[in-house]
């Protein structure tokens, strides 16, 4: 077991300070999350093997064939029920008992985005909220992973608490597994970078659907003299991110713009990155984001997606897709089957290609599965 | 085509004051929000049901808050004993080689019992019902009863 220290979220200024109740809530969130992880989670694979599997063959005269002949099987056991009904109200529970803390500190939270982003605009990046930007559909239809107004709902005037509440879930979420800033997935893809072209130094950098920025900050620290720009839909996320980055020091130039078009002009960028941003979007989404990103790059410029696997075998895929049926991250399910290099070609690249990328991971802050590895859709244009 | 019609989210009146305000690190301490909104706590989309009874969805929901609220509160004991040994008023072993006399003991039985009937009672009312004690006449008779 990793210490708890190490898992432990960086305090800096835009986070909420708990009450000792609140953040004893979390706590118990994040120990619960990790039972279930490490203890009850692994169960659904025996339990399938050795009780649903024969039960479905036996009642259907044949094996099941496909992830949702597996959801068939299993949804009709006891031991996934109780897993799957906690598993879920793991989930709220966390969202609860950060937003609780969040709705306390509002005022505060608010006040200091607002500080922060007039008093080092222009030193600290930049922040471009446009109120008649439309949130698309996929965003709007369910809450995406049951976060009580999603990420671009404002609640007041000036609203940071989706950002808020973001950053504190996120490092509850998985045990303390992206670090101390939420960085992994930045820093993931910024060694797989590295690791394949170790002499580009990008001078231009667009991450897609940042959120609150956690994963754009590792690539604005690594590139000092490269202009980091980053987008999202939500505009309560963007105002945290920005605040968020002047706390850390580190320049990145936020806006509110939808991946599928954006207003940069063509050939903007020689990187463009994303991190599990793929899979919260839509099919037509998907190739207009890829088509959009063939747009934007220079001709020799990168785009790389980090995506979550999806699994191999019915019951992986299965067991990949619970957060699709259970915590509203509905288009997962549709992106276990999605071709990813041959939408990229679609959209005009040459030779796009999913690699794999295998990380360590503790088994209290791993998901449905033993090991841990990223898929990143790789094209140049 | 988009409108571009952007700009800095800041409204300038706001912010002198609240450089003044943010300068320190806000406290801990619960304090009121007059402006502050109501934030959501339930999700949009509809929640998948996993028994096949709703009703053990919602006890498990239930039970599993307990459970979170039965840790906080022994995370909260926990604090006040390592505060009152910081402050020499007890030590943490104090209270691990406390042995309760035979008065305590005996009320903390007693107490012990009641609790135990109180949690148990949707066991114990199903025995009061079959024994005819606690037997009620069908809602019609009821109904008409009071309606005499």
């Amino acid at each position: 077991m990793t210490s708890a220290a190490s898992r432990r979220l960086l305090q800096h200024g835009m986070l909420p300070q708990p009450t000792h109740d609140e953040q004893a809530r979390q706590a118990f969130v994040t120990s619960f999350r990790g039972h279930l992880a490490a203890k009850v989670a692994p169960g659904a694979k025996p339990v399938y093997e050795r009780r649903a599997r024969p039960l479905f063959a036996s009642q259907h005269g044949r094996e099941p064939r496909d992830q949702h002949d597996v959801r068939r099987a299993l949804e009709a056991d006891p031991y996934y029920q109780f897993w799957s009904a906690m598993q879920r109200r793991s989930q709220e529970l966390m969202w609860e008992a950060v937003i609780d803390p969040t709705e306390r500190n509002w005022t505060q939270l608010v006040n200091r985005a607002r500080a922060s982003n007039t008093s080092r605009a222009g030193s600290s990046g930049s922040l471009e909220l446009d109120p008649t930007l439309e949130v698309p559909r996929y965003h709007t239809a369910v809450d995406i992973h049951l976060q009580p107004g999603g990420y671009h709902t404002d609640f007041g005037a000036d609203d940071v608490a989706a950002g808020a509440i973001y950053d504190r879930a996120l490092n509850i979420y998985l045990n303390g597994a992206l670090g101390p800033r939420n960085a992994l997935m930045g820093e993931t893809l910024l060694g797989f970078f590295r690791d394949r072209w170790p002499q580009r130094a990008p001078r231009r950098i667009l991450d897609m659907g940042c959120a609150i920025g956690n994963s754009t900050l590792p690539w604005a620290e690594a590139f000092p003299a490269a202009e980091v720009h980053a987008i999202d839909v939500g505009a309560p996320v963007l105002r945290y991110a920005h605040a968020r980055a002047c706390e850390f020091g580190v320049p990145v130039h936020f806006s509110q713009q939808n991946a599928e078009r954006t207003h940069y002009r063509t050939g903007s960028f020689d990187l463009i990155v994303s991190h599990i941003m793929l899979h919260e979007t839509s099919k037509s989404a998907l190739g207009n984001i890829l088509s959009e990103c063939h747009r934007l790059l220079t001709p020799g410029g990168l785009m790389l997606h980090l995506e979550i696997p999806r699994g191999s075998t019915p019951l992986e895929k299965f067991l990949f897709n619970w957060e699709a049926y259970n915590n509203n991250e509905t288009f997962g399910a549709h992106m276990t089957e999605v071709d990813l290099p041959a939408i990229a070609r679609r959209a005009g690249f040459d030779a796009p290609a999913v690699i794999k990328h295998r990380i360590e991971r503790a088994p209290e802050q791993q998901l449905y599965s033993s090991e841990t590895v990223w898929n990143v859709l790789t094209a140049q244009r | 085509m988009k409108t571009r019609s952007k700009g800095k989210a800041t409204a300038s009146s706001q912010t002198t004051k609240a450089r003044k305000t943010t300068g320190k690190r806000p406290k801990s301490a619960p304090e009121a929000n007059a402006t502050a909104p109501r934030l959501a706590r339930v999700a949009k989309g509809k929640r998948p049901q996993y028994f096949s009874d709703p009703a053990i969805d919602k006890i498990l929901w239930i039970t599993l808050t307990l459970c979170e609220e039965l840790s906080v509160t022994r995370d909260r004991l926990d604090t006040v004993e390592r505060l009152l040994e910081k402050r020499r008023v007890l030590k943490v072993s104090d209270v691990e080689h406390y042995r309760p006399d035979d008065k305590t003991e005996a009320l903390r039985e007693q107490r012990r019992a009641v609790y135990i009937d109180r949690v148990l009672r949707a066991v114990s009312a199903e025995l009061e019902e079959l024994a005819g004690r606690a037997e009620a006449p069908p809602l019609e008779e009821v109904i008409a009863a009071v309606e005499s």
